[in-house]
């Protein structure tokens, strides 16, 4: 464990003579803030990360898969979030009472979906004639699927008499286990719990029983919950939508390019044996990370670890993403609107996990950030255009990328937003950075260097991700890095990333009619769409310069205003009263408009 | 299965935690290719003893009689300092909702002691310390995390936060039009907006647990305000103060003694209610509906309870198993299982009792699922309370809730910061250590009685609102196949809620009902 540092830190002493003295001397970082990492590997390539911390009461546990969204392809995007799903549903002695019928029934039920799926691949090609819209919906559906489903229905039900629902779950749950959970990034799919200290050796077992023998059962039930995710996390929330454009926009040929939760058209039509073929290619020994925190015996886990994971056969070699990220050569945009703030993103891509610049370029989106960033500094207490603003620097497996995210304050744009971003940074390539903000930024990754340490359960998570990113030395060795960024690094890697020709904007707006324009009583009782329609009118009359076009707009609505059915009458009333004002404001003909 | 049982000791002191958990020498060393079984109940685990750490070892009293918890831990050079103060938002004025809270914001943000805004954020951003001042309902908070090299200059300039704020007058400008953009934005995310109609409908838009600013209150609120909250309402008196981390407990409270003894007096400080008074009338049963274009339902199902005023009631344990059986723990949980496992309708399911002893508590049950299968999801929501309160669980269930309970007990209290945690919250809402010492053997107590009484008790279907946030036209229908529609759930009847002005929180259209 580390050593206790010594109490009468003479640094802080110097702080109030010396204003750029560091807080924490450099030296001091790298001989203490480090994580004791004990590495072992066992015959069949399954490496583990070991930290014993005797002052827990628990052991945080848990595997990372060297595997994400980046390793699928078209047709089965989203396989590796659905399979973070399917590995908690059992395994033939755990979920089911009877595997022999279980297996038999998940094979029926696969030939019936292999028909369902050539009843989609008659209405994709329907829908690419125009005949149906969309070719997943229940427009037009032959007989056939009624027939289809209802078979499909019976085997399901048959085999939820045979389950014994959630029971991996279930046995955790009961051995006072708790936080079992997983998540699936762009580059891994990394699986967690903590278990109380007597019951490791219930980890090995269950851990390794899922990977040595999985049934995917309720593979279908699964994805209509994965559906009911994409709808929570990407179609109901304001952003969601664009940002996935946004994404697919900004990625030319990497995987990167599609969501982790994959395509909904693929969602809906990939098959068992897709899944089977992945898992076999992707979850060998060798592509795999296991790591423990916690109250144990290193020995024993050791011997638990050959015993239970020296199971697991040694597959090929996982293979790697080989399609690289073509170099951008024109900058890219996109305007969307939405139920939200103006705001604007501006992405440059960088570089991937652990490459040289990563850490000049962590040190830059540092002096972007904070309440004494640049970013707050100017666009959030300078220019009060923004009410906040914030920089962020993702180094993934295969490549990276920097972000400055601002919101619009007021009446400003996000023409204004980015702008005053493009300002900002140009002035990091022309201006002297004071050596004050630079030891500020190295001074917070000090502190984070401990920080990251703290929690036993999040020190898991790190070792978990770093590794599967490439290596988890990573936590030992950035905030060494960092504290050797020097300014002209950061001039550098300014000036060779943070250029036009590299770079993608978003400009996001807000969508007329929606909550922030509130939609006036007499326009209450109409259906949101012409609500919608009627409020982008009224903008356009406020903004229009045109009295003669106002003017004959004018009659034409006292024309049809009496013809109008009942509600529309009110809402006609009202237009008309924008125009009337709007008129009141322009100049009167002759007089000459500036 | 249940190869082991959790007695609680009777040594006192932390330290025995660790020793009591030594498992050297229970393993057999096994060999690869040793027999494993092929079910987990075959596996056999060494006991672990974990004795519940008395809070009376940490807890200390200053001169004035705030409260004080240390625990120390040197493992690492940090050091985390909090004070919670039995103030909140329910001391706002009727006509400046967010007073509290804005008070709170501008004691970090306006400077502090003798420096300007900028001088104060330079310098703690400079030091890597992080201070962060907010103030909720029932609770105002600042807290402080910082590493031991500059733990002293850290606490100066919190001690300035504390007791010197400056309130700037530019930096509360730009803070309030920040505000303002804040409620321009409330009506964008479906989530945000379920909460709040859900505090209307359950709290009322008068009580302090419902209420929420709008632009009035924002603009009718001073500098001068601000100050004068700080100065009425942050007292001594009000204080809890937790330490965790790389500090010596004795250093400490010297520390703590001169400061808080030297706090300026206040002839017109609050004369602060506790519990604050809150008188909420339950709200008309049945369903309510807020319109908003999204492809899902997000849903809230529940009833109020009353406040939760005894720690010592066994009713407490018994509430906990039933809430982990009917939807609190997850994919165990009825609600889960039946919603999302079976059906696959939501991607979360679940319910909670919340236990409020400060004012009303509430059962609550939420999901949100696609607008079609909104009504089915409800009804097997609904069916799934039903039933709890009219069968006993099976002892399976019964013994899972327990032992899942019993046995992950001992992670509550797995860090020094979880440690302080818990029993400066102990301190704050006046609950004596023992609580936790029971903690355990209530749980086990728990019958298949109780838990049904409790649901019995607590769960009122006949009181239940529901709350939809979606597109009523494709939710109101219910599931093509039939299973159930918007009707079949409680009473059936729905009130249409208007949507509010973001600003405002007015009334955009006037409320309407159908059958």
């Amino acid at each position: 464990m580390l050593r206790k540092p010594s109490r009468a830190a003479p640094a802080a002493a110097l702080l109030t003579a010396l204003v750029v003295t560091p807080v924490v001397p450099p030296e001091a970082v790298a001989a203490q803030a480090r994580v004791p990492v004990e590495e072992f590997e066992l015959d069949n390539g399954m490496r583990f990360l070991a930290v014993v911390r005797p002052e827990m009461t628990t052991v945080a546990a848990g595997w990372a898969a060297h595997v994400g969204s980046a390793n699928e392809r078209p047709g089965i995007t989203g396989m590796s979030h659905f399979f973070e799903h399917m590995m908690f549903k059992g395994t033939p002695t755990v979920g089911t009472s009877d595997a022999e019928r279980d297996e038999a029934i998940i094979e029926e039920q696969e030939a019936l979906q292999e028909q369902i799926r050539a009843v989609y691949r008659d209405r994709r090609a329907a829908a690419r004639l125009g005949h149906i819209g969309d070719p997943f919906g229940d427009e037009d559906l032959p007989e056939e699927m009624a027939t289809l489903r209802q078979q499909f229905d019976a085997l399901v039900d048959e085999q939820r008499t045979l389950m014994v629902k959630d029971e991996f779950d279930r046995i955790y749950t009961e051995a006072g286990a708790t936080g079992m959970n997983a998540f699936t990034s762009h580059d891994q799919t990394v699986y967690f719990i903590t278990v109380p200290q007597n019951r490791l050796e219930l980890w090995f077992w269950m851990e390794s029983e899922r990977l040595l023998r999985p049934v995917f059962r309720e593979f279908y039930a699964e994805r209509d919950v994965v559906h009911e995710e994409r709808r929570l996390r990407t179609e109901s929330t304001p952003t969601g939508e664009f940002d996935e454009t946004f994404d697919a926009m900004f990625w030319q040929s990497h995987p990167y390019s599609w969501p982790i939760i994959g395509w909904p058209s693929d969602l809906r039509v990939f098959t068992l044996a897709q899944a089977q073929e992945f898992y076999d290619t992707y979850y060998v020994p060798g592509n795999l990370t296991g790591a423990l925190v916690g109250n144990f015996d290193l020995e024993e886990a050791k011997a638990l670890a050959e015993k239970y994971f020296g199971r697991l056969r040694p597959g090929a070699e996982a293979p790697d993403v080989v399609t690289l990220e073509m170099e951008q050569k024109a900058g890219k945009r996109l305007d969307a609107s939405c139920d939200c703030q103006p705001q604007v993103r501006i992405r440059y891509h960088t570089v991937p996990f652990r490459h040289r610049d990563q850490y000049a370029l962590d040190v830059l989106a540092g002096l972007m950030n904070g309440r004494t960033g640049r970013l707050y500094k100017t666009l959030v207490l300078g220019d009060e255009i923004a009410s906040s603003a914030a920089a962020f620097q993702q180094n993934r497996k295969w490549a990276g990328l920097i972000e400055i995210t601002a919101e619009a304050r007021g009446e400003a744009t996000p023409d204004d937003l980015e702008a005053a971003i493009e300002r900002e940074l140009q002035r990091l390539i022309d201006e002297p950075i004071p050596a004050e903000e630079i030891q500020k930024v190295k001074n917070q990754a000090a502190a984070s260097a401990w920080e990251q340490l703290d929690s036993g359960f999040f020190l898991l998570l790190q070792l978990l991700v770093y590794d599967s990113l490439g290596d988890w030395n990573y936590m030992n060795e950035w905030a060494d890095a960092t504290l050797a960024v020097t300014e002209e690094d950061i001039k550098r890697v300014a000036r060779q990333y943070l250029v036009p020709t590299n770079r993608a904007v978003a400009h996001y707006t807000r969508k007329a009619g929606t909550s922030a324009e509130p939609v006036p009583a007499e326009l209450a009782d109409l259906p949101e769409a012409v609500q919608r329609q009627i409020l982008a009118q009224i903008r356009q009359i406020r903004e229009s310069t045109d009295r003669v076009a106002l003017e004959g707009a004018l009659e034409q609505f006292a024309a049809m205003r009496s013809q109008a059915p009942p509600p529309m009458q009110g809402a006609m009333e009202y237009v008309e009263q924008a125009i009337r004002e709007r008129l009141a404001e322009l100049p009167s003909p002759g007089e000459e408009a500036r | 299965m249940n190869a082991t049982k959790n007695v609680p000791g009777t040594a006192p002191g932390i330290r025995r935690l660790v020793a009591a958990a030594a498992l050297t020498g229970l393993f057999a060393a096994p060999a690869a290719g040793q027999d494993i079984p092929d079910r987990p109940e075959e596996l056999v685990f060494p006991d672990f003893l974990f004795e519940t750490p008395d809070g009376g070892d940490v807890h200390h009293r200053l001169a004035n009689g705030v409260p004080v918890v240390i625990v120390e831990d040197h493992t690492l050079p940090l050091v985390r300092l909090a004070v919670s103060l039995r103030i909140g938002s329910f001391l706002d004025p009727e006509d400046q909702v967010g007073l509290a809270s804005l008070t709170a914001t501008m004691m970090r943000e306006g400077g502090a002691g003798d420096r300007t805004p900028e001088e104060l954020d330079e310098r703690i951003e400079f030091l890597a310390a992080r201070i962060s001042v907010s103030a909720q309902d029932t609770e105002a908070r600042a807290s402080l995390r910082t590493i031991t090299p500059v733990f002293e200059e850290s606490l100066e300039l919190f001690f300035d936060v504390l007791m010197q704020p400056r309130f700037d007058e530019g930096r509360f400008a730009v803070r309030k039009e920040n505000v303002r953009e804040d409620l321009r934005q409330r009506n964008d995310d479906a989530d945000n907006l379920l909460a709040r109609e859900w505090d209307f409908l359950l709290y009322g838009r008068d009580s302090y647990l419902g209420r929420r600013m709008t632009v009035g209150h924002l603009d009718a609120i001073a500098k001068d305000d601000l100050a004068e909250f700080h100065r009425r309402a942050w007292r001594p008196e009000h204080m809890v103060w937790s330490v965790s981390g790389d500090v010596d407990t004795a250093e400490i409270l010297a520390v703590l003694e001169e400061r808080l003894g030297a706090w300026p007096e206040a002839p017109d400080a609050f004369d602060v209610p506790w519990p604050p008074p809150h008188d909420a009338p339950a709200p008309a049963p049945g369903i309510y509906h807020v319109e908003k274009d999204i492809p899902q339902g997000k849903v809230r199902i529940g009833n109020l309870a009353p406040r939760w005023d005894s720690w010592d009631n066994p009713e407490r344990a018994a509430i906990q198993v039933m809430d982990h059986i009917l939807g609190a723990s997850g994919f165990t949980s009825r609600i889960m299982q039946r919603v999302r496992s079976d059906e696959g309708l939501a991607y979360g399911a679940g319910g909670r009792f919340g236990f409020n002893p400060l004012g009303p508590s509430a059962y609550s049950m939420g999901y949100q699922s696609k607008s079609s299968t909104v009504a089915l999801a409800g009804a097997i929501a609904l069916e799934e309370v039903r039933r709890i309160r009219d069968e006993p669980v099976s002892p399976e269930e019964l013994d899972l809730a327990k032992r899942s309970l019993v046995d992950s007990f001992p992670r509550r209290f797995e860090s020094a910061q979880a440690r302080a945690g818990i029993f400066a919250n102990d301190a704050f809402l006046r609950r004596d250590h023992g609580y936790w010492i029971r903690w355990r053997e209530q749980i086990e107590a728990v019958t298949a009685d109780d838990v049904m009484a409790a649901a019995r008790k607590y769960l009122r279907p006949e009181e239940m609102v529901m709350l939809v946030v979606g597109v009523w036209e494709d939710i109101a229908p219910g599931d093509p196949e039939g299973r159930a529609d918007m009707t079949d759930l409680l009473n059936g009847e729905v009130t249409h809620l208007p949507g509010r002005d973001p600003l405002t929180l007015e009334a955009l259209s006037p409320e309407g009902q159908e059958r």
